[in-house]
This record gives structure tokens, C-alpha cells and sequence, in this order.
């Protein structure tokens, strides 16, 4: 393992500073500049440690805040193989989004302005960004399950106001309900988190010891109907993050009207960041319950892949669309996950960056046309735009691609993988079997290549629609083009998360598992 | 143990040069996008740059046929692994069927890609165009050289990507690249499809396979420890992981799944609609993706499995009962196929319709060469290693003279179409007289799809027919012999229609001889369709040493010959004798009484609905739009209204329920002391009364 002193809490520090510096200013440029090298540090400093040391070597901060006198524990920073995809999906995304911000906010902003409103300028936005941006990069090199929560909350406070200041439609309601509702969610992943980690006079996951990162065995001795309850109540609060069928209804609302590189950050992102929490922590807190609910497990994700693919079908509103698109592929993360197997997860979590990177640039898209065509989201008035827009069309295409699985997008290395593990976790063994696993994948994975190519057909085909103009490939637009590039990219070089997640996985699974 | 001539299990050279045949057209589309998106829309840039990028593809493959035919197999691996953990490595396969395979991929592909630089000189989307043609290449020269199913997969993907790109290439879809008559309906469905449709129905008719292909690749993987097709190989000769399935009485269904890739991309029963559809892609992507090379693939994974498979049943008479079992069904799904199409072909009225009815129908005879061969296993009358020779002989002689012909009639077809400027052949007619070259090479490649000897195609055609034969699968066998007599009649009622009678509707337009760029790529093509037939005793031995170098042909090379030796049995006799009869009948009905169709369907409520429900493609595109698709959408609707219920529940209900809840306190405190007291009054007895039940 490779320690650091500073250098997360650095990287996690200096996009704040970025921010507070940008209050007030008008230098919008220099500040979506700032934001974005700043944010993109961790995936250098990650992409640094690969030739430096090797992929596999966890990189950790040096520095940790003892709080064991609390019987809380450490706080400490480190990112390995698992937390991996996560940390370069966000640093990539977020850092992109940046650029993409500049122009889209000013659009936005002085659209607001001529309505009438008033409204925070550029540089508090790029403040709540940074502050959101961090918030979960935080959640994802935490070790502790405090100072996780402590991080999440702070994604939702920075978020929530994202939404109520720049948001559309009934923003204010909006942003509201979807405080209430991630708030229901935090406080049941905390109530159970508080007694799992009271009864084990800590809340520590994962511990830094002589230079290797482990598990702390908390769990094992805590059983019984009290820690079924507990478990109960971190599952269900992580299913509303993560919106799976059934607690599903926020997403909806919040993912299509914040402001629209916000929803490229909240609806890849931060929801899967649940599902990141659920492999990490529900692993370590409760396997025992897993393993007895994982086939129930397994079927809500298929029926949450279906129902999200299968309404977002029915959505004219093109970010609305996107967002039940992340309900469902939220899905793949849990039936990843819930199969309990190496693959399985890793397959998940390797999603969580296919996801971040495909969904991203779609929401980017659909910020395309909101700035450039008037507002334009309804796809019931779009038509044809690859005549205009082939650029940005392609872009889409390579985003869809990546949800669906096809290559050259590293989607097809997350669905793979998670195809693998679910056929290990409900082994062959009666032609029952065959049908019951071809027929679910199927349709699952069929649904979802249904509502991609359908909505591509929709928005990009057909006879030119009036009033659009050929596209100029702005910054804007390249940034648009560039992160569905850089996702054929971790096509070809998969090998560099592949190879660390492996051994997390296979750690994770041997410390809560056996 | 795989210990004969042609299996060849550990690499034997270096990455290099081999992999140069998919990565220069992979390079080459690459670059032509980069160019784009600089800016530069040249058309000679993109398009020459597309051939020049596929021709040196090309000559890297026939390089590597000849040393293969010389010197044996090459398997080519990179000594560092591409995806760990699941251990895919990168690795170029040629042995036979990957060489020749990739020979025909390549030449064909230069071929058509010249003659798509003047087809497509006026056409707008032209770096689009060369983009994904040479995409479409790339891949399509990885699929059929890949080590590993991992990598055959990202080829099998990338064809699928590019093909769907390019039957919706002109996606303003104006009416003029339609598919279908416009406005006709079946069963209510409308029956006639802009390229936008039809790309998204290519999309998700093969994506439904596909997935069948990745969970059966992750089951072999999870059995096996690997996806490197040669190590499955010798894993199964030792029965391992066909033993483990067949034990459990899954394998037939396990492999199955494992090939409805295979039957979704060629387009087999009950997957055959999408490829009908295709045909709004431009006329050289119909050619190359639609008939020579992409619909292949499927028949390719049979080919390249089948032999694989068989070397299981060697090791385990287990696996011999339940992989008959699969052969038989897969050989009656190409047999269904085979026959359904072809009766469409008899009254279609538009030129790609017909070719592409009977590419699928072509493609039937293909699966029924490889598939029934394997079913031979059941009547135990053969060795492994002959039943895998014939299957592969017939398989691949099918592939190869079915390639070259149907280019041929495709490139043929493009050329027409812009001649008529109409996809309909009621617009066509008489063209013998105007284009005298073109006329002949119709000729030539369609007498080769009618299997006339001595043309290429009557000598595959009869291998596939001797497989059915072998296996005593009569029903399959029977339908063949049905379908060749009925791809003699559409055939030639095609060509005396466009070739030979005046048009049926009137046209204005005076056409002409194909520019040379056009002409050259299909003569030369119909002229090797007629070369490869008339030299098949020449021929044939070069293709059984390539098939005896073939990973599980466990046969020597005298073995294979003798499986391609052509008797005239009782089923060629009846075979052609069914041929030429319909042959009499289309010239007798055409030339001497001069039918007159249109009046019969008229007066005719028989033949009205025996013609619409050929017309109408047996309604099965109806009845899938119906049930499965309007299955779906219906569903969809229902989930939306259940959404909107869980919306109301959460979000119209529960804060109501608050609200409710606050007024009722709200509505105690009224700010009247009478109120109050009464209230006091009330609960105080009722607790009184409490303490008092709790104490007594």
C-alpha cells in the first residue's frame, strides 16, 4: 500500500478552496477551470500510483483523525481496487461537467435573470459543484461508516441547493421532496450503521494496519432479531439512494429538473454510490442476511431493471427518460451485487463507471439541445437532429451503447461480468434453470436495448426538425464527445481496474464471506 | 485428445503480422473518423481511404491462406493478457476455416468497397458511410479470426453496430428508401419500413441473441476457466465440460442458448424479420453485411463450434445423445427457414426483397449442412471425424459459393435500382437489350442460385442436401429438395423479368451499361461463380486441405475428400429433376402463355390470399408486432399508470394523510377555555378510569 501524508485530504481540500475563492467572482472561466483541474486530481493521482507502483497497490492517506476516545474510530482516506471505478467515475465525470458547466449555467442563469429572478451567480454554483463533487468523492475513500454518512450528507445538503437554486419546473417543491426523501434514506442507514457499530465499539469497515489496508471483523458477533432490524434498515435506506423499484419515486423528479450537469453528476453518480455503500459495507455488516435473501435480492433487480427500462419507454420528456433509465440501471449494480459472487460485484462495480461515464453524456446531450434549441427536452418535438447535431449524436449513441453492453464501450466488460456472476450464483443445473436465467437476462437486457435505440431513433432520426442549426463543436460540445471517447478508452485498457478490483472483490468476499 | 492433423492448440507465432488483417481496417476506420471530426469531408479521402485500408487488410488474409494451406495452422497470441481475471488474451486463429474465411471476408469486402466509392459518389453521409463500412470490416475480419469467444464477440458486436448504422444510413428517412409498398398493412401492422425502423429492428432482433451468446459463453467460461475456443476444444475431447452439462441433462439447451446468436445474426426462423427489413441500406451494404459476409457469422459459429462440440461426443456417449438432440433442432430451424423464405421470394415485387428472402433462405441450407451433419451422431452409422468433414465441407463450400453469388446479385440489384429509379421490378424490364455485361452476370450468378451444374452454387447445394440425406432426417431433406425447385422458379422469374419482358408499368427512363467501377466488382464475381463451378474437381481438394487443417476435424485430408465426392444418387437425380420441372413451369407460364398475374389475383380469392399471405411474409411480422412487441408496449403502458399510482401514493397520499392528521390537531386547539375544560374533563376520567381497570 502506498501512504501519502495529504494527499486525499489535498485533493478533497483544494476544489473547496477553488470555490470559496470563486464566491462573489465573475471570472467564470478561470473558475470552471479551476474546478475542473482541481477535481480531476485524484484520477491523476490515481493514474500516477498505476505507473509509479502497480494498479493493485491501494493508495492512502497517511493522515487519519483518531476518534477511538468517541468509540467512532478512525477516519482515514484510502481508495483500493473496489472504491476504484467508483473514484474515477466521479473525478472524470465531475471534472468534465466543470467545463461543460461554464456554458450551460451562463445560459441558464440569465435565463432565470430574464424571468425575473433572482438567482446566485456562477461562482455559487461552482461553489455547491465542488462542495457536491467532494462530498462524494469523500463517500467513496471513507473506511468508517461516520465518517461516510458525514460526507453523504454533505452531498445532499450541496445538491439539494443546486436544485432549489437552479433547478426547473416547481424547483422548490422538487428540491424539497427530494431532501425529504434522501433524508428518510440517510436516517435508516444511519440508524442501523449506529447500532451495528455501537455493539462493536467502532465504526470502522476497513483499518490501515502495517501498511495494508483490512476488514475490520465487526460483524460476526452481532446477530439476532435486533441486528435484523438494523439490517433491514441500512438495506432499505440504501434502496431509496439507489431508487430501486418500489422506493424508486424521488429519482424521477430530482434527476429531471436539477439543472442538467447536475443531473449528470446525481443521477450516474451519486445514487450509485448506494450500491457502492451495499457492496463495501453490507458485505462486512451482515452476510449472513444476504445470503439468505440474495435470490429475492436477485429478482427485485431484474424486475427493477424491466420496470425502469419498460416506463422510461413511455417518457416524452427526454431527462425524465434518462432518469428512469437510472433507475433501471441501478438494477444492474444490485443484481451484480446480489449475487454474492466475485464476478458479480466486481461486474457492479465496474458498472458504477460505465454507468457514470455513459449516463453522464447523456444528460449531457439532452443539456445540448436545453441550451442551444430554446429549452428543447420534449423528444415528442425532436426529430432528425443527426442531421444537425452528428457529433453530438454519435456521442449519445456511444452513451447508449455503453448502458446497453456493447463494445467498443466498457459496458461490455461490467455486463459480462456481472452476466458471469449471476450464472455462477444460480448454477445450470436443470433445463428449469436454463430457461428461468436466458428468459430473465433476456428480457432484462433486452428492455434496455429497446428504450436506447428506440429513444436514439426518436431524438436523432427521421425527417430534420425546424429551427435547429448545424452544430459548431464548441468547448461545450467537445466535452460532450471527449468522455464518450474516454469510455471506448477503458474499453481497451480495462486491464488497469481490472486486475485491483479483482483482489479487493476477492478480499471483501473472503472478510465478510469466509 | 485432440492429437490429428489439424488442431493446433498452442500459439505457434508471434502476434504479428497476423493481426494486421482487422487491425489496418480498424486503424483505417479510426483515422477516417478522426479526419472527420478535423473536418476534413473529402470524398476520396474517406472513400479511398476505406478501400486502400481493407485491400491491405485483405492481402495480410490471403497471405496467411496460402502459408496456411503450406505450412499449416498459425495461431498467433500476444504474450501479455488484454483482460485479466478473465484471462482474455488477444490471439489471431487461422487454421482453415479461420483463413479461408478471412479470404473471403477481405476480397469481397475490396471488391464492394470500389464499387460503394462510385454507387455512393452521389449520396450524402459519405465519411459516415466509410466510417462504419470499414468498421463493419474490421470487425467482421475479427470475428472469424479471434482465438477467443471473447474477442469473436467484440467482432460479432461491432458487425451488428455497423450493420445497424448502415441500414439506417439514410435516417431522414425519405420514402424513396422505404421498404415494403407504402401503406400496405397485415393483420393491421403496417408492412412497410423507413431505415430508421429498420436499423432499430436489426438492433434488437440480434441483440436478443446475443445475449443467449453471453450467457452461454459465461457458462463455458465458468465451466472450462477459460473463453480460448482452442483450449474449450481440448477440454471437450476430454468430455469435461460437455460431460458436467449432459450429466445434468442440460446440454442441448445449454448450447442453444449458446447459438441463438448465431441463428438471430443469420437470420434464422423465428429471428429471419430483420434482415428482410435491412434492405433500406444502402445496395453495397445489402451486399457486403447483408449477404456475403454478417449474416455468415452465424453459420460461421456453427462451423467453427459444431466440429468442437463433436469432439465431445467422441469422449462420452452421454453427450452424443443430447448433442444429437440440439444438431436435429438447429438443422430443422435452417430447414423451416430455408423453405418459409423462399415461398415469400416466389411473389415479391421488389428487387432486394427477393435477394434478401433468399440470402435467408440460402442461409437455411448452411444451417442444414453443418447442423444435420452433426445429427448423423444419432444414427451412429459415421465416425466423429467424418461427420465434423462433411459438416464443415458443406457448410463452408455453401458459405463460400453463396458469398460470391449473392454479392454478385446484390451489387447487380444496386445497379438496376438506380438504372429504374425504382426498388420495384414492375419498373424494370428489357434490360438485356441495354446492358449486355450486366445482363450476363445476372445470369451467371443466378443460375448459380438456382444450383444449375455446373455452377458453384450446385455443388455446395448438393453437400448441404448430403448431410440432411446422411443424418435420415427426411423431413429436413424433403424441404430442401422442395426449396431448391422453388429457388429455380423465383430465381428466374426475376430474371426474365427484368432481363427479358417489358415492364410491367411504364417508364420514361433509357438506361445503360454500369460505369466500370460498378460493373468490373459484379462481373468478376459472377464470372468466379461460374469459374469455381466449372473447375469445382480442381477446386475442392485445396478447400479439403483447409477444412483437414481445421481446429476439431480430427480428419485426415483423404478422409474429407471423399466426403465432397459427388454421386449421383437418387436425391440429386430428383433434386434436379424438381429444379428443371420448375424451370418449365416459370418459362411456360412467362414466355409462352404469358400470364397475366394481376387479372388471376383479381378474379381469384384463392390466389388473392394465397399471394397475400405470401406477400405478407407468412404474417409472422404481424403476429411478433402484435404479441411480442405490442406484449411490451402494452406492458409498458400498465407499469406507467402503476408509476403514476406509486407517485400519487407517496406523493399525493402520505402528505395528505399529514395534512389530514394536522388539521385534526390543529382543530383541537381553538383558543375556547369551554373546549378546553371539556377536553381536560374527558381525558382525565378516561385516565382515571385507566388507573382504575389497571389497579382493580
Amino acid at each position: 500500500m502506498v501512504e501519502i501524508p495529504f494527499i486525499w485530504y489535498g485533493s478533497l481540500l483544494l476544489p473547496i478552496i477553488v470555490g470559496l475563492l470563486g464566491l462573489g467572482s465573475s471570472r467564470g472561466k478561470l473558475i470552471a477551470a479551476l474546478s475542473a483541474i482541481t477535481l480531476l486530481i485524484p484520477l491523476g493521482i490515481i493514474m500516477t500510483s498505476w505507473i509509479i507502483y502497480s494498479p493493485e497497490e491501494p493508495v492512502a492517506d497517511s493522515i487519519k483523525i483518531d476518534l477511538t476516545g468517541y468509540k467512532i474510530g478512525y477516519f482515514s482516506l484510502v481508495v483500493d481496487g473496489l472504491s476504484l471505478p467508483v473514484l474515477v467515475g466521479i473525478s472524470l465525470v465531475t471534472g468534465i461537467v466543470a467545463v461543460y458547466s461554464l456554458k450551460y449555467m451562463t445560459t441558464r442563469i440569465a435565463e432565470m435573470e430574464e424571468q425575473g429572478e433572482k438567482v446566485p451567480g456562477l461562482g455559487a454554483y461552482f461553489f455547491l459543484y465542488n462542495l457536491f463533487a467532494i462530498a462524494m468523492m469523500g463517500m467513496a475513500l471513507s473506511t468508517n461508516l461516520i465518517e461516510f454518512y458525514l460526507f453523504l450528507e454533505i452531498s445532499l445538503i450541496a445538491s439539494f441547493l443546486l436544485i432549489a437554486y437552479y433547478g426547473y419546473g416547481d424547483r422548490r417543491k422538487i428540491s424539497l421532496l427530494y431532501f425529504i426523501w434522501t433524508h428518510v434514506a440517510g436516517a435508516l442507514f444511519i440508524a442501523g450503521v449506529l447500532y451495528y457499530g455501537i455493539k462493536a465499539g467502532s465504526f470502522d469497515i476497513l483499518r490501515i494496519q502495517n501498511g495494508s489496508l483490512i476488514y475490520v471483523p465487526m460483524a460476526s458477533a452481532i446477530i439476532g432479531e435486533a441486528a435484523k432490524i438494523a439490517a433491514a434498515a441500512i438495506l432499505v435506506g440504501l434502496f431509496i439512494k439507489m431508487a430501486v423499484f418500489g422506493v424508486h419515486m424521488w429519482l424521477p423528479y430530482a434527476h429531471a429538473e436539477a439543472p442538467t450537469p447536475v443531473s449528470a453528476l446525481l443521477s450516474p453518480n451519486l445514487i450509485g454510490i448506494a450500491g457502492y455503500a451495499l457492496a463495501r459495507f453490507g458485505i462486512i455488516l451482515f452476510p449472513d442476511i444476504l445470503q439468505k435473501i440474495k435470490y429475492d435480492l436477485m429478482i427485485l433487480a431484474i424486475v427493477t431493471i424491466v420496470y425502469g427500462g419498460l416506463v422510461a419507454l413511455r417518457q416524452n420528456d427526454f431527462k425524465r427518460l434518462l432518469a428512469y433509465s437510472s433507475v433501471s440501471q441501478m438494477g444492474y449494480l444490485l443484481l451484480g451485487i446480489s449475487t454474492l459472487t466475485a464476478f458479480g460485484i466486481g461486474g457492479a462495480m465496474l458498472h458504477y463507471l460505465t454507468h457514470a461515464i455513459g449516463k453522464a453524456v447523456l444528460f449531457m446531450v439532452a443539456g445540448v439541445f436545453i441550451t442551444e434549441l430554446h429549452g428543447l427536452r420534449d423528444i415528442r418535438r425532436m426529430s432528425g437532429l443527426a442531421k444537425y447535431y452528428p457529433f453530438t449524436a454519435a456521442a449519445a449513441l456511444l452513451g447508449f451503447m455503453h448502458l446497453v453492453g456493447i463494445p467498443p464501450t466498457m459496458g461490455l466488460w461490467s455486463e459480462l461480468l456481472i452476466t458471469i456472476g449471476l450464472v455462477k450464483a444460480v448454477p445450470l443445473n436443470s433445463v428449469d434453470h436454463v430457461l428461468l436465467v436466458a428468459t430473465s437476462l433476456i428480457v432484462a437486457y433486452g428492455v434496455s436495448a429497446a428504450y436506447a435505440f428506440i429513444t436514439m431513433k426518436r431524438i436523432f432520426y427521421g425527417k430534420p426538425m425546424e429551427g435547429a442549426n448545424h452544430e459548431i463543436q464548441d468547448g461545450f460540445k467537445q466535452t460532450v464527445v471527449l468522455l464518450a471517447v474516454i469510455g471506448v478508452i477503458f474499453f481497451l485498457t480495462i486491464s488497469l481496474l481490472i486486475s485491483p478490483l479483482r483482489q479487493s472483490v476477492e478480499t471483501l468476499l473472503l472478510a465478510g464471506l469466509g | 485428445m485432440i492429437v490429428e492433423t489439424g488442431s493446433l492448440v498452442a500459439p505457434n507465432s508471434g502476434l504479428m503480422p497476423w493481426a494486421l488483417i482487422w487491425g489496418i481496417p480498424y486503424l483505417g476506420a479510426a483515422i477516417l473518423a478522426i479526419l472527420y471530426y478535423l473536418g476534413v469531408e473529402n470524398k476520396a479521402v474517406h472513400g479511398w481511404g476505406s478501400v486502400v485500408s481493407i485491400g491491405l487488410g485483405a492481402l495480410v488474409a490471403v497471405d496467411a491462406l496460402f502459408k496456411v494451406l503450406r505450412e499449416g495452422p498459425i495461431y498467433a497470441a500476444s504474450t501479455t493478457t488484454w483482460v485479466p481475471w478473465i484471462n482474455v488474451g488477444v490471439g489471431v486463429y487461422l487454421d482453415g476455416l479461420g483463413a479461408v474465411m478471412a479470404v473471403i471476408v477481405g476480397v469481397l469486402s475490396f471488391l464492394i468497397a470500389v464499387y460503394s466509392v462510385e454507387y455512393m459518389r452521389h449520396s450524402w453521409g459519405i465519411p459516415r458511410y466509410f466510417f462504419f463500412f470499414t468498421f463493419f470490416v474490421a470487425s467482421m475480419l475479427l470475428l472469424v479470426t479471434a482465438d477467443n469467444l471473447i474477442l469473436m464477440f467484440i467482432g460479432w458486436e461491432g458487425t451488428g453496430l455497423a450493420s445497424y448504422a448502415l441500414i439506417g444510413h439514410w435516417y431522414t428517412d425519405e420514402e424513396e428508401y422505404w421498404v415494403g409498398v407504402p401503406g400496405r398493412k397485415a393483420l393491421g401492422i403496417p408492412m412497410y419500413f423507413t431505415p430508421s425502423h429498420s436499423g432499430v429492428r436489426a438492433m434488437l432482433f440480434t441483440r436478443i441473441g446475443d445475449i443467449g451468446m453471453m450467457i452461454g459463453m459465461a457458462t463455458l467460461f465458468l465451466l472450462t476457466g477459460t473463453f480460448s475456443i482452442p483450449e474449450i476444444a481440448v477440454q471437450a475431447s476430454h468430455g469435461g465440460w460437455m460431460v458436467t452439462l449432459a450429466s445434468k441433462g442440460v446440454l442441448a439447451a445449454v448450447l442453444l442458448v449458446f447459438t441463438l446468436g448465431a441463428l438471430a445474426k443469420s437470420a434464422q426462423f423465428p429471428f429471419q424479420e430483420w434482415l428482410v427489413t435491412a434492405m433500406t441500406g444502402p445496395t453495397p451494404v445489402s451486399a457486403l453485411i447483408h449477404a456475403a459476409t454478417m449474416v455468415k457469422a452465424g453459420v460461421y459459429f456453427m462451423l467453427r463450434m459444431a466440429p468442437v462440440f463433436l469432439l465431445g461426443a467422441a469422449a462420452s456417449g452421454l453427450v452424443a445423445g443430447e448433442l444429437a438432440k440440439y444438431f436435429v433442432i438447429v438443422a430443422g430451424l435452417g430447414a423451416i427457414t430455408a423453405f418459409m423464405l423462399a415461398t415469400m421470394a416466389l411473389v415479391s415485387n421488389e428487387l432486394k426483397l427477393i435477394l434478401a428472402y433468399s440470402t435467408a433462405s440460402q442461409l437455411g441450407y448452411m444451417f442444414v449442412g453443418v447442423a444435420a451433419a452433426g445429427a448423423i451422431l444419432a444414427t451412429g452409422h459415421a465416425e466423429v471425424g467424418e461427420i465434423a468433414s462433411l459438416g464443415v465441407a458443406a457448410g463452408l463450400s455453401h458459405l463460400l459459393s453463396h458469398a460470391i453469388f449473392k454479392a454478385a446479385l446484390f451489387l447487380i440489384a444496386g445497379w438496376l435500382i438506380h438504372a429504374a429509379h425504382s426498388r420495384f421490378i414492375d419498373y424494370m424490364g428489357n434490360y438485356a437489350k441495354y446492358m449486355k455485361l450486366t445482363a450476363l452476370s445476372l445470369w451467371l450468378a443466378g443460375l448459380s442460385l438456382m444450383a444449375i451444374p455446373p455452377m458453384s452454387g450446385f455443388f455446395s447445394k448438393e453437400l448441404t442436401l448430403k448431410s440432411a440425406e446422411e443424418a435420415h432426417l427426411n423431413w429436413v431433406l424433403g424441404l430442401g429438395v422442395l426449396t431448391a425447385g422453388l429457388t429455380a422458379a423465383y430465381t428466374l422469374r426475376m430474371i426474365l423479368r427484368v432481363l427479358h419482358l417489358p415492364p410491367k408499368k411504364e417508364v420514361h427512363e433509357h438506361p445503360h451499361e454500369a460505369p466500370p467501377l460498378m460493373l468490373i466488382p459484379y462481373f468478376l464475381l459472377a464470372l468466379t461463380a461460374l469459374v469455381i463451378g466449372i473447375a469445382w474437381f480442381q477446386f475442392y481438394p485445396s478447400l479439403a486441405k483447409a477444412i483437414s487443417e481445421t481446429l476439431g476435424v480430427e480428419a485426415a485430408i483423404d478422409t474429407v475428400k471423399a466426403v465432397f465426392g459427388i454421386s449421383l444418387s437418387a436425391v440429386t437425380a430428383t433434386t434436379l429433376g424438381w429444379v428443371f420441372t420448375n424451370i418449365a413451369v416459370v418459362a411456360v407460364l412467362y414466355l409462352l402463355v404469358k400470364t397475366d398475374f394481376d387479372r388471376i389475383l383479381q378474379t381469384s380469392k384463392t390466389a388473392r390470399v394465397i399471394h397475400d399471405f405470401l406477400f405478407d411474409r407468412w404474417y409472422i411480422n404481424s403476429i411478433i408486432y402484435i404479441l411480442i412487441v405490442g406484449g411490451f408496449a402494452g406492458f409498458s403502458m400498465f407499469l406507467a399508470g402503476v408509476d403514476h399510482v406509486i407517485d400519487l401514493a407517496y406523493h399525493a397520499a402520505i402528505p395528505a394523510l399529514f395534512a389530514l392528521g394536522a388539521a385534526g390537531l390543529r382543530a383541537l386547539h381553538r383558543g375556547r377555555s369551554d373546549y378546553y375544560l371539556m377536553l381536560y374533563v374527558y381525558f382525565a376520567s378516561v385516565l382515571l378510569l385507566f388507573l382504575y381497570i389497571a389497579w382493580g
